[in-house]
């Protein structure tokens, strides 16, 4: 059995499954403490909880505290050399800038030194910060100054991490960033671990825990405790996974519409994998590396505020509260559904009486108006949409190849999920031009898509014969390589690396493992060769389990 | 965060599947580096930079400033086509008000094309600036005058050629003394064509020139001289083979001397060229000339081998600069009395080589003197690999009398004599080839 939670803002989720299907789902609030309301989404399911083998949590948990700004704001330690001024990076008074330089090609021309990191780390102690990330320029070529920077200073804190672990992508202000969100919210974490796993034990299950990351795959707890930055921004994963998997057309480009109450989340999924913010996702206005979806948000909901501005209808983008069908302040779309008899639970007097002003401003039927509001509604997610997809295809490529056959990417159907969706559905069949997929279970999607998502891990291999080294940055090797070496030898080598770090997580099977970039360029000096330069991004990629069945 | 003072779009196109040959200068490993520099730096993160996608240049775009013997696609491959492609859109990101600045990091570079076509040379097939240009003066015509400051290394005779006729557009170049380096040209007396004297203006420096000399020439010369032309737009051929590190040539640039340089000049566009130092140079220098355009500080921007006592020019060396600016701004002013041409028609002949491919051409050249317009040319081109053309060109503006000229030159060429004859008429936008 299966067991998969997604903690969001307003409801917590749940579902079950077993077998290949769906055996319970449970929907409740989210009450203040997030291991009560997982305690309590449990009980709802009333299912035999010793059978449950594997559970996957989906929580705001590290986005709520980095949001909020309740975690404990971790030290720094960061050295750079010259470039642009590294200070404008820093968050807090507890960044220290250290001499060290590492250049393009990872060799070092300004060394680290010790006393002056032992002088930074006394004052962090007597600060009494709880944790210190340490990172450098270019540790993603080589990982020696984190490294020994680590190695001077673990001892002092509690919570300690690099740069180089986190991401093999070059960007060191967004690995400062991720550095310091990583290490700030490992408190967090650690206590959340202690309650939850306490709180599954008391429930009787005794399974594998595994957690929701933003980029659709999942990873162990033992994982989350060392990165807990990459759970930042699960719940957009979740609902996507969700629909992927509630998906009977996989292999076709889909957009999907997380449809809320205030605002419509829109992703796309090609062949069954998600695309994802290409240069990692941004977090309380800050850009980190961490590996997410690329989703974007419109001010456009079930709730939405209906209005006439200047004598036009205008639909949203903001919420004043539930629709004057049940009780609300100002009409909404669900009223105008409610009118249309498309949402039963709504008061349709209450409805017909929201609307009927506005219908008479504009001179028309409040039945007109009411398919008039929902239109307006669906053509902002439509416009939105459209944008997004825009947005994808201008994106930059570097090979000839590349501009002369661009892969261009058109979506053919939709998939909605959220509350209003499936009333929705004709509506936005209309905007769109596409088939719209509205799939059963879609009121717990999320919790769907965090119970069936796969485990994923990325790691970037950089190879250069003329320096005779190989570093792969995420896993911390950095070992010395003969002038031979080919593209070939090194897939072999990640290939062997993901699969071994993933049986030490204890996971095995078919890991669908697939090259995101590979490079290979010529060094030549002189006029002569003088070895060969690397590049390699390999991935488990995102997807949903096999064994699963959507008919259920 | 860090913010850009002006907004600035960057268009990189390193061309990872192309090169010239496996260990020629020009081939894919070039911008590696100087993009990983650039990611790391977290440049096109900050508030006002951003990065496009580059475009595609037609054959006609292709046309506009060629004649490309015998047709465009036996002498370019697509790599140029996006190259140029590249500039194009960055002239059009500034022109729409998307941004304010753009930088095309593109290659392969184009400097060395001339405006007869007959094969390779300097490492350049089509003139990526002039193509540009012209896509230009077609689109917007609200632009008339355009200043191209030239700072690669070697003298952009190519782009010299182009314009060496037309006075709306200013050339000015700065490069190592052609006594000492290809392609052996651009010196003070090269002043411009009959109808545009004083539009081209040549500032060969001497050897181990650094940021003190270039700077001198930009704050001294170029600066006043663009202040008095007011163009509508200033483009800057960025070459960086002028860096301490070149492989090829002899200067002393540093990458904080280029990022001062366009930081002063503050081009609207500026378009990569040469530059073969692709570890020690290209990633720094572009770092500072992307931060530059923005308004970015980039004073902790430094080469990890810097050693400014070492590379310091000789005082002798400031001097001689100085007297350089001092005449050459003497010229300037003079310009209208300098070498003032007879009405009619005036001739010129030239060898022109090119080492890429390893031909040699014959040109004769006659233009008709004009003072209501650029002038209509034409250019008998006999190249040794056997083809002889005629190429005609009826410029921007052309008066009746020039455009008359233009066209009876046309109509009128020996059919035996040529294996095809070319006309550009600018203003109708039309390039045909009568092949004989």
């Amino acid at each position: 059995m299966i067991l998969g939670i997604d903690v969001g803002g307003t409801h917590t989720d749940a579902v079950c499954i077993d077998g290949g299907a769906v055996r319970a789902t449970a929907k409740t609030l989210t009450v203040g403490d997030l291991v009560h309301s997982i305690r309590e989404v449990i009980r709802a399911l009333d299912i035999d909880c010793r059978k449950v083998e594997r559970t996957i949590l989906s929580t705001t948990l590290s986005t709520n505290a980095i949001i909020e700004k309740t975690f404990a704001p971790a030290g720094m330690i960061i050295s750079a050399g010259p470039g642009i001024d590294p200070r404008n990076y820093f968050l807090t008074d507890d960044f220290h800038l250290v001499s060290g330089a590492i250049d393009h090609r990872g060799r070092e021309y300004i060394p680290i030194r010790p006393d002056e990191i032992r002088g930074v780390s006394s004052k962090l102690k007597a600060k009494g910060v709880s944790g210190v990330g340490i990172v450098s320029k270019f540790s993603a070529r080589n990982p020696a100054h984190e490294q020994g920077i680590h190695s001077l200073i673990k001892g002092d804190f509690e919570h300690v991490s690099m740069g180089h672990t986190l991401s093999g992508s070059l960007n060191f202000p967004r690995r400062i960033h991720t550095t310091f969100f990583n290490t700030s919210v490992m408190p967090v974490q650690k206590r959340f671990m202690l309650s939850v796993r306490q709180a599954l034990a008391e429930l009787g299950i005794e399974s594998q825990l595994l957690f929701l990351k933003a980029d659709g795959g999942t990873y162990p707890a033992s994982a989350t405790e060392l990165y807990p930055v990459e759970t930042i921004l699960s719940g957009p994963a979740a609902s996507m996974m969700g629909g992927l998997a509630l998906s009977t057309d996989p292999g076709i480009t889909t957009l999907v519409m997380d449809i809320g109450g205030t605002t419509t989340d829109i992703g796309i999924l090609i062949q069954g994998v998600p695309i994802l913010e290409p240069k990692g996702v941004s977090i309380d206005g800050l850009k980190t590396l961490v590996r997410g979806l690329k989703v974007v948000s419109v001010g456009a909901g079930g709730d939405s505020c209906v209005s006439l501005v200047g004598g036009e209808l205008r639909v949203g983008p903001h919420r004043e509260g539930p629709p004057v069908c049940l009780g609300g302040p100002m009409p909404t779309p669900m009223d105008a559904l409610a009118v249309l008899g498309s949402f039963p639970s709504g008061n349709i007097d209450k409805a017909r009486s929201a609307i009927a002003p506005i219908a008479g401003v504009l001179g028309v039927g409040i039945e007109d108006v009411s398919r008039q509001i929902v239109s307006a509604l669906v053509r902002n997610m439509r416009d939105k949409a459209r944008e997004f997809i825009d947005e994808v295809n201008r994106y930059p490529v570097y090979t000839i190849y590349e501009m002369l056959h661009p892969e261009l990417v058109e979506p053919r159907q939709v998939l909605a999920i959220g509350g209003p969706a499936a009333q929705l559905r004709p509506f936005l069949e209309d905007a769109f031009g596409m088939k719209c997929v509205v799939p059963g279970h879609a009121m717990v999607a999320n919790a769907l898509g965090a119970a069936l998502a796969r485990t994923t891990t990325q790691i970037t291999m950089v190879a250069d014969t003329q320096l005779g080294r190989m570093v792969c940055p995420e896993m911390g090797i950095d070992e010395k390589v003969g002038s031979s070496l080919t593209m070939e030898d090194l897939k072999k080598q990640g290939k062997g690396i993901l699969t071994e770090h993933l049986a030490l997580q204890g996971i095995t099977g078919n890991l669908e493992i697939s090259i995101l970039e590979e490079q290979t360029f010529n060094i030549v000096r002189g006029f002569s060769s003088a070895g060969r330069n690397f590049r390699l991004k390999l991935q488990t990629k995102p997807g949903i389990l096999d064994q699963w069945s959507v008919t259920c | 965060m860090l913010t850009a003072k002006r907004k600035t779009g960057l268009i990189f196109f390193p061309a990872y599947d192309w090169e010239i040959s496996p260990t020629h200068p020009e081939r894919q490993e070039r911008l590696l580096y100087t993009q990983d520099q650039v990611l790391e730096e977290g440049v096109l993160d900050i508030e006002g930079i951003k990065e496009f996608k580059a475009g595609l240049a037609t054959d006609k775009d292709i046309c506009r400033p060629h004649f490309c013997v015998p047709d465009v696609d036996s002498r370019i491959t697509p790599s140029h086509n996006v190259s140029a492609g590249g500039c194009i859109e960055a002239a059009r990101l500034v022109l729409e008000g998307t941004v304010e600045r753009a930088f095309a990091l593109v290659r392969p570079p184009g400097h060395h094309a001339m405006r007869v076509v007959q094969g390779a040379r300097g490492f350049c097939n089509i003139n990526i600036e002039a193509v540009m240009i012209e896509w230009v003066r077609k689109h917007y015509p609200r632009i008339k005058k355009i200043a191209v400051v030239d700072t690669d290394c070697h003298h952009g005779d190519g782009t010299q050629d182009i314009y060496w006729h037309d006075p709306n557009v200013l050339y000015i170049s700065l490069h190592q003394d052609g006594r000492t380096l290809y392609p052996g040209s651009g010196f003070p007396e090269e002043f411009g064509g009959p109808n545009a004297r004083g539009m081209t203006l040549n500032v060969p420096l001497p050897p181990r020139t650094s940021d003190a000399g270039i700077l001198h020439v930009i704050e001294n010369f170029v600066l006043p001289v663009i202040d008095d032309f007011k163009p509508d737009l200033i483009i800057n051929s960025a070459g960086q083979d002028n860096h301490y590190s070149d492989p090829i040539t002899n200067m002393s640039f540093t990458a904080g001397g280029y990022a001062r340089l366009n930081e002063l000049l503050s081009p609207h566009i500026a378009v990569l060229e040469g530059g073969y130092s692709i570890e020690a140079a290209l990633p720094y220098v572009n770092t500072g000339i992307i931060l530059a355009l923005a308004g970015v500080d980039y004073s902790y921007i430094r080469e990890p081998d810097l050693n400014p006592d070492r590379i310091r020019e000789d005082p002798r060396i400031i001097d001689y600069i100085k007297n350089l600016c001092d005449k050459l701004l003497d010229m300037w002013n003079a310009r209208g009395t300098i070498d003032v041409p007879e009405p009619g028609l005036q001739q010129r002949r030239r060898n022109i080589f090119y080492d890429t491919d390893g031909i040699t051409e014959n040109q004769n050249e006659v233009i008709r003197v004009c003072t209501l317009c650029p002038g209509a040319f034409r250019i008998d081109s006999n190249a040794d690999t056997g083809y002889r053309i005629l190429g005609v060109h009826i410029p921007w503006g052309a008066c009746s009398r020039c455009r008359e000229q233009g066209l009876s030159w046309f109509e009128d060429a020996d059919a035996d004599r040529y294996y095809a004859v070319y006309l550009q008429d600018m203003d109708n936008d039309e390039y045909c080839v009568k092949v004989t």
